[in-house]
């Protein structure tokens, strides 16, 4: 996989410095964008300390546009972890402008189950160095699917409206026979479908007000997620979200606030697993497969600052937390506070210094949650 | 849970059906390119300076940002040929 990613990464990045010294404008465009980080972080675990230099990441976007109406992009993400260069694919679709309230998209894309993992994920974007909980490894809220979704947006007598339907393979539950500590977990990132069942989703955006300053949106994926040989076949799950937004600069406070929030749930039907004890013996328990998550997060920018430097300041705080199914191996309910300084080298460049306080009981390791990080991250988009 | 999700529904329809009149109407769909650039960029990064792409990066960005922000056609037409015009 790597060997043919980096010559392909190599080619367009050639083929891209030539078509620039090419000054008639061409029809087809091609472009590569993205964003990276490097950094530095010191954890406190109940009282065990370490500190490292964290592994550079690097997520390079390609956008290719046949026409007005029609467009391929790709975002794939490399990182050096555990002395291996490890490469993702984020998101690989083809769009295509149907109409003036209609874009369809097909691949694999990232979904619009709330505003977070698709609009506010990537480092240069988020004001944070983490994601909140819930969200990422061993999150509630899906981030990518593999299927069709139709999206749009359109103005109504003032008030603007966007929506987002999409049907995907869709996640898929693990019935513990391999790894009986996430029996009852969803996978989201599936290339290929474990039923004959697709999940159905979608989102609905709405800003109420003329300045885009405020928008709330509502989100749903509905699913069958068992084998479909198996005794889990019948098992669906139903995931909402609720997410908030509020930009704006407010002349009275000098600068810009930002709010964001979103609020995940996700129900799964109830289903016998087994648990296997080190004897051997084999024992069926269940539980209420419910999760839910939340996040909020608010941001000062001092932009009408007489002062440079405090113009390029931003001060974050977030608060999060991840309640997950009581009974389950993986039960936890996990709280976690962040607060940083951001300082803005550029609007698509930031050093990032925070501090973030995760206390709770569970995960899989169980017991206790109690760890302090503080990271330094430089993070930028290009 | 399911108390909450009725009144959310209710309140999310309610709240826009209130929302929605002809004066509204008139103020958003007059916009300029500028004023909908200054608005509309910052409400998930920060705005980025006209003279950070030449025209054709913008038409590309402009497809990409109209279907991954969910902006309507006639504001990212607005947004972005004021900002293939200023740089």
């Amino acid at each position: 996989m790597k060997r043919i990613i980096l010559p392909l990464i190599a080619m367009f990045f050639v083929s891209n410095l030539v078509a620039q010294q090419d000054s008639k404008p061409s029809k087809t465009q091609f472009m590569i964008r993205g964003y990276g980080s490097a950094g530095f972080q010191a954890l406190n675990d109940e009282g065990e300390k370490e500190s490292s230099f964290n592994n550079g990441t690097f997520a390079p976007i390609i956008l290719f546009k046949f026409s007005d109406k029609f467009m391929f992009e790709t975002e794939m993400e490399f990182a050096y972890e555990n002395g291996e260069l490890e490469t993702a694919l984020e998101y690989a679709n083809a769009m295509y402008t149907v109409n003036k309230y209609i874009t369809i998209r097909a691949g694999k894309f990232l979904l619009p189950y709330g505003t977070f993992m698709e609009r506010l994920h990537p480092s240069w974007i988020n004001k944070l160095s983490s994601v909140p909980l819930g969200f990422g490894h061993d999150g509630i809220a899906p981030s990518s699917g593999v299927g069709v979704e139709l999206r749009g947006a359109f103005i109504l007598n003032g008030s603007r409206f966007n929506y987002a339907l999409y049907s995907t393979n869709g996640p898929t539950l693990n019935d513990g026979n391999d790894e009986p500590e996430e029996a009852g977990i969803l996978h989201f990132d599936n290339y290929e479908d474990n039923n004959k069942n697709k999940s159905v989703g979608g989102r609905i955006g709405f800003l109420p007000f003329t300045d885009s300053s405020t928008e709330v949106g509502f989100s749903f994926l509905n699913a069958k997620v068992g084998d479909k040989d198996s005794n889990y076949k019948d098992v669906s799950s139903n995931l909402i979200a609720y997410d908030f937004s509020f930009v704006k600069k407010v002349n009275s406070l000098g600068g810009i606030i930002d709010i964001k929030a979103q609020y995940n749930t996700s129900v799964t039907d109830d289903a016998i697993y087994i648990e296997v004890h080190e004897d051997g013996d084999e024992e069926e328990y269940t539980f209420e497969n419910s999760s839910d998550s939340f996040y909020a997060q608010l941001s000062y920018k001092p932009t009408m600052s007489a002062s440079n430097f405090l113009k390029n300041i931003e001060l974050v705080g977030r608060y999060s937390e991840l309640n997950t199914p009581e009974g389950a191996e993986w039960e936890s309910n996990v709280n976690q506070t962040a607060f940083g300084v951001n300082y803005w080298l550029s609007w698509r460049s930031a050093i990032k210094v925070n501090y973030q306080i995760a206390d709770g009981t569970g995960g899989h390791g169980g017991g206790r949650i109690d760890n302090k990080i503080f990271t330094i991250q430089w993070a930028f988009g290009i | 849970m399911k108390t909450f999700k009725i009144v959310s529904i209710i309140g999310f329809i309610g709240f826009a059906t209130i929302s929605c009149s002809p004066e509204r109407a008139t103020i958003v769909q007059g916009k300029s390119g500028v004023q909908l650039w200054s608005e509309t960029c910052m409400r998930c990064h920060n705005t980025p300076s006209p003279a950070d792409f030449n025209d054709a990066d913008w038409s590309t960005i402009e497809m990409h940002m109209r279907v991954r922000a969910n902006l309507t056609a006639d504001e990212s037409k607005k947004i972005f040929d004021f900002l293939r015009s200023a740089n």
